[in-house]
C-alpha cells in the first residue's frame, strides 16, 4: 500500500485567504507611535531641502562628455595610423649599472630604433660610450655602426666609443 | 496589508518623485508601508524600542540612498531589503552585546519585555496564541511569513529580500506555517472569539 502524501500547506497557503492568513488579519495591528511619523517625516523634508538632487546635474556632465568623447573616436586617427603614431623606442639602457655609470648624470637615451639625425651626434657618442662602459658592447658596436652610417664625417675624437 | 500589485507602479513613480526632489512624494509613500514595515520589526525584535530605532534607520536608509534608486522591481522589496539587512545587523549586535562578559552583567535581566510593567501595554498582543506561536518561531521562518503576511511579496521577492535561494524561502516559509498551524490547534478549541481588526 503506497502511504499518503500529505496536502502541501504551502500550496494552501500560497493560494490565499488561508484560516492562518483571515487568523493573522484579525490580531491588532500596531502602528508608529505619532512622534516617530514625525521624526521620519521632517527628516525626509529636511534631507531634500538639504541636498539639491544631483541627478540631472550628472545627466547633463555624462551627455556633455560623450559629446566631447565621440567626436575624438569618429574623427581621431584611425587603428594604422594610430599604430605608426605609437612610439618606437626600444630602451637598451634600462640597467640600474648603466645608469650609475653615465658620466653625464643622466639617464641613457639609447634607442636603436631612432631615426637618423633624431639625435645630436655629441650625445649619440656619449650615449654610445655609456653602452661600453656598461659593458654592452654588442649594441655598443651596433649603435656606432648606425651613428657612423648617419654622420659619416663626424670624428668621434678621443671618446672611446669603438673597442 | 499592501496589495503591490495595485501600487507596484504607483510607489516606484512615487520613490522616483521623492528622488528627484518631491517631498510629497514621500509622505504618500511612508503613509502606505509605515505600518507594515513596523509590525515587521516589532514581531521580528519584539521590543517596541528596539523596532522604533529600526524603523527610524530603514526610512533614514531610505533616503540617504534614494539618489540611487532604480524602480527596478517593486517598491515594497526595496524598502524590505533595508528593513532585512537593518535586522541582521540588529541582530549580530545583540549577539556580540551577549557574548561580552562586561555587557552582559550591565545588561538587564532577561525577563520578557511583555512581563515588565513599561512593557505590558506594548505585548499585551502577545498574548494571542498565534502571535505568541509566531515568536516561538525560528528568526528566519518567522520573517518569510510576516513579509508575505504584511507585504503580500510571492515566494521569489521574499528570497531576493532576504539574500537566499527559491527553494530555501520556500521552505522557511512552508516549516513557519506548519508550526504556526500546529500551535494553533489546541487554542483554536478552546479560543474565545477573535476581535474584528481595527483599522
Amino acid at each position: 500500500m503506497k502511504p499518503r502524501t500529505p496536502p502541501d500547506d504551502l500550496d494552501e497557503y500560497l493560494c490565499g485567504d488561508s484560516e492562518l492568513s483571515r487568523q493573522y488579519r484579525r490580531e491588532p495591528s500596531p502602528a508608529p507611535p505619532p512622534a516617530l511619523d514625525r521624526q521620519v517625516l521632517r527628516a525626509s523634508q529636511a534631507a531634500n531641502s538639504r541636498t539639491p538632487n544631483l541627478a540631472p546635474l550628472a545627466l547633463a556632465a555624462s551627455v556633455l562628455l560623450s559629446l566631447a568623447v565621440i567626436p575624438a573616436f569618429v574623427f581621431g586617427p584611425q587603428p594604422e595610423q594610430r599604430a605608426a603614431d605609437a612610439p618606437r623606442l626600444l630602451r637598451v639602457a634600462a640597467q640600474a649599472g648603466a645608469a650609475a655609470n653615465t658620466p653625464l648624470d643622466r639617464k641613457l637615451r639609447l634607442y636603436s630604433s631612432d631615426p637618423p639625425h633624431a639625435r645630436p651626434p655629441a650625445v649619440w657618442l656619449t650615449d654610445i660610450q655609456a653602452l661600453r662602459r656598461a659593458g654592452r658592447n654588442r649594441e655598443a658596436d651596433a649603435e656606432f655602426q648606425r651613428f657612423q652610417s648617419a654622420y659619416p664625417d663626424y670624428s668621434s675624437g678621443e671618446l672611446p666609443v669603438t673597442r | 496589508m499592501l496589495r503591490p500589485m495595485e501600487s507596484l507602479d504607483a510607489d516606484a513613480g512615487l520613490m522616483a518623485r521623492y528622488r528627484d526632489g518631491d517631498a510629497a512624494a514621500f509622505a504618500t509613500l511612508y503613509a502606505r508601508h509605515k505600518g507594515p514595515l513596523y509590525r515587521y520589526l516589532l514581531r521580528q525584535v519584539r521590543s517596541a524600542g528596539v523596532a522604533a530605532d529600526l524603523f527610524q534607520e530603514v526610512w533614514s536608509r531610505l533616503v540617504a540612498t534614494r539618489g540611487r534608486y532604480e524602480p527596478r522591481a517593486k517598491f515594497a522589496t526595496y524598502l524590505f531589503h533595508i528593513a532585512h539587512n537593518c535586522t541582521i545587523d540588529f541582530f549580530r549586535r545583540d549577539l556580540m552585546r551577549r557574548a561580552d562578559p562586561a555587557d552582559a552583567q550591565s545588561a538587564e535581566p532577561e525577563v520578557p519585555e511583555y512581563q515588565r510593567p513599561d512593557g505590558v501595554a506594548e505585548f499585551l498582543e502577545q498574548q494571542s496564541a498565534l502571535l505568541a506561536a509566531l515568536g516561538a518561531l525560528p528568526r528566519e521562518q518567522r520573517e518569510a511569513f510576516l513579509l508575505h503576511e504584511e507585504t503580500g511579496l510571492t515566494i521569489e521577492e521574499i528570497a531576493r529580500i532576504t539574500d537566499v535561494g527559491l527553494e530555501t524561502a520556500k521552505s522557511r516559509l512552508r516549516y513557519a506555517i506548519r508550526k504556526l498551524k500546529k500551535a494553533l490547534q489546541p487554542a483554536q478549541t478552546h479560543a474565545r472569539p477573535l476581535r474584528p481588526r481595527t483599522v
